[in-house]
């Protein structure tokens, strides 16, 4: 799934076959709704979509910042709750401006990708385990905000957001598949803009951070501040999957950004991989899937529930593939490369066989 | 510290160290060094294990505050300056152990330290040409390095020689005025040593380079100063060959090998 990218990199076999699966899989996706179960459209795939988008924003900034944030969800959840307390009208909570449907939308991630900035500036100077415990303190924060300030919403939360969207997107619940195709070209647009931006002279400095903070200082970079701009970045791309779920459940209340639905996120960004930005569509697929489809199975003795399911998968994952299920399929191409023994993986893994000495 | 303010008299030295102290809790790591190196110099900075060479190159670079003194780089007072306004004013240093951008390919990690001194580190865009160009410098100094060969391949990949080769060639692509290599040889073969030798000795003339080196060989070759630490103090500063005839020296450190020895290239 490489980017037509003309940086002169030359495609390696693997990068090749994974360009074939990417463009099979958007082909596929993209005549989806004309045959597919509308169940899977409105439900299952825009999900995944926009869930995917959420994890992306985390999985960006583990990936190529080595921060492990666990804001996304509260940063998206801001989002949703600034578009539903700006465009509903009439007898519902929250402010209920009435704002038209496309301000709106934009104001909403204007805001977002603000509130990301300053909760970006307080975060940067911290890294690790510190880092961690603050975005934690976002998250909780968010919730709690929401939960008790009334004005802007109150425990129960906001709705009536899909009565108020714009022409373009039309009613998500008669007309799905117009949200359907939104979510997937906004996914496709982060997916591009991420694989452009870590090609960047900041996207490569951010990698720089990520391995050694301090001697990036003494190469003359301000790292608090690259600390600063990536959160932001990831907080706008937080801030479109806001917008998409806002429309899609056209309900945003407290419980969306509490602490399950923090867990949720991280769960999904490892079970796709937080290390390829892939990876959080493939964890948000197996994760709406597994919601959906496993959620009455029944397992011996721990009973039956979808958090006992998820749990154990998650489990799975962390002691099979660390790196997730993008990480599986790194790991199952070295392992052809080198029975083949000709693979260019192969060749790169044999390290010291490069042609210097 | 008379000798250093004859030695200073020359020209308006590119690096001035005045008192300078860096504690840790009840260690001086370093104390009281005075230290003035003018443009173009090559100055080796000698000592045993624990003579504070390393610590004071942190604190010149801006990795440690000072715990005491005054820092005067390019004549300005760099004393309270972060290590990245030191590196914009051209002060690039390599590491002990190569502190290297281990998940990043050997031309990005050049291409960061070209970028570092440069403008638009924030820049979110590429820019085909500006890239290509920036690039172009990169391998240019990976070929200087002697790394050339493997400009694609992931750091962490590398072998321990070859991080040396690519801490070096991040020295060199940043352009610096003044270079500050700690160690640049250990941990390389003979025809390595070789190598960064002819390198050092071929830099370009208005380069200032201070060399943490272990290799005496390497040091009083390309040094035309030496400076001598002992706990954390300057005990002794001269050229090679006085620093050969030092006693003191040779009490401390060189053992009775190098005194002996007329030869050897003192000029560098």
């Amino acid at each position: 799934m490489s980017p037509f990218a003309w940086h002169p990199r030359p495609m390696s076999e693997k990068n090749l076959v994974e360009l074939v699966i990417g463009v099979t899989l958007l082909l596929f996706l993209a005549v989806f709704p004309v045959f597919g179960v509308g169940y899977w459209v409105s439900f299952v795939l825009t999900q995944t979509f926009l869930i995917g988008i959420a994890a992306a924003s985390l999985v960006f900034l583990t990936a190529y910042g080595g921060m492990v944030s666990l804001a996304q969800t509260a940063l998206y959840g801001i989002s949703a709750f600034a578009l539903g307390n700006m465009v509903t009208k009439g007898a519902v909570k929250g402010l209920h401006l009435g704002l038209d449907p496309w301000l709106a939308v934009v104001l909403a991630i204007a805001i977002t990708t603000a509130i990301g900035l300053v909760f970006g500036a307080v975060a940067s100077r911290s890294a690790g385990i510190y880092f961690l415990m603050i975005t934690l303190t976002y998250a909780v924060i968010a919730f709690t905000f929401f939960g008790q300030v009334t004005q802007v919403s109150g425990f129960s939360g906001i709705a009536g957001i899909a009565d108020r969207t714009p022409a373009l997107v039309g009613d998500p619940v008669t007309q799905p598949n117009r949200l359907y195709y939104i979510a997937l070209v906004t996914a496709l647009v982060v997916y591009f803009a991420i694989r452009h931006v870590v090609r960047t002279p900041f996207g490569i400095s951010l990698q720089g951070v990520r391995d050694d903070p301090v001697r990036m200082g003494s190469l003359g970079y301000n790292v608090a501040l690259h600390r600063t701009l990536a959160f932001t970045f990831a907080a706008f791309i937080a801030s479109l999957a806001g917008v998409l779920y806002g429309w899609w459940n056209g309900v945003i209340a407290p419980d969306n950004v509490g602490l399950g639905a923090t867990v949720d996120l991280l769960i999904v960004a490892v079970i796709g991989g937080l290390g390829r930005v892939e990876g959080a569509w493939l964890g948000a697929f197996a994760f709406v899937v597994i919601n959906n489809y496993v959620r009455d199975v029944s397992v011996p003795v721990l009973g039956g529930s979808f958090n006992t399911v998820i749990g154990l998968i998650f489990l799975a994952i962390v002691i099979v593939s660390p790196s997730g299920l993008m990480g599986l399929w790194d790991r199952l191409w070295d392992a052809a490369g080198y029975r083949e023994g000709s693979g260019p993986r192969a060749a790169a893994a044999a390290g010291t066989a490069g042609p210097q000495a | 510290m008379t000798e250093a303010a004859a030695h200073a008299e020359s020209a308006e030295p590119i690096l001035r160290l005045r008192g300078v102290g860096r504690r840790f809790g009840g260690l001086h790591a370093v104390s009281d060094v005075d230290l003035d190196v003018i443009p173009g110099e090559r100055r080796a900075i000698l000592g045993p294990n624990g003579a504070g060479k390393t610590t004071l190159f942190n604190v010149v670079a801006g990795d440690l505050p000072v715990t005491s003194g005054r820092i005067e780089l390019f004549g300005r007072d760099v004393t309270r300056e972060p290590a990245r306004q030191r590196a914009k004013l051209g002060l690039a240093r390599s590491y002990q152990q190569s502190r290297l951008f281990l998940g990043l390919s050997v031309e990005d990690n050049i291409f960061l330290a070209i970028v570092g001194v440069g403008r638009g580190h924030l820049r979110p865009v590429v820019l085909p040409r500006k890239d290509a160009e920036l690039r172009a410098r990169a391998r240019e100094a990976a070929r200087r390095a002697a790394i050339d060969g493997r400009l694609g391949d992931v750091v962490g990949a590398l072998a321990h020689g070859e991080h040396r080769q690519v801490a070096l060639a991040m020295a060199l692509a940043a352009e610096p005025k003044l270079l500050m290599l700690d160690e640049p040889a250990s941990g390389l073969s003979r025809g390595e040593r070789q190598l960064l030798t002819e390198l050092l000795l071929a830099l370009d003339a208005d380069i200032t380079l201070i060399l943490i080196e272990h290799d005496m060989d390497i040091a009083l070759r390309v040094a035309e100063r030496v400076t001598m630490m002992h706990e954390g103090r300057v005990i002794v500063e001269g050229t090679p060959a006085e620093i050969r005839a030092n006693q003191l020296v040779h009490d401390l450190y060189l053992g009775s090998h190098y005194g002996s020895e007329p030869e050897g290239g003192a000029s560098g």
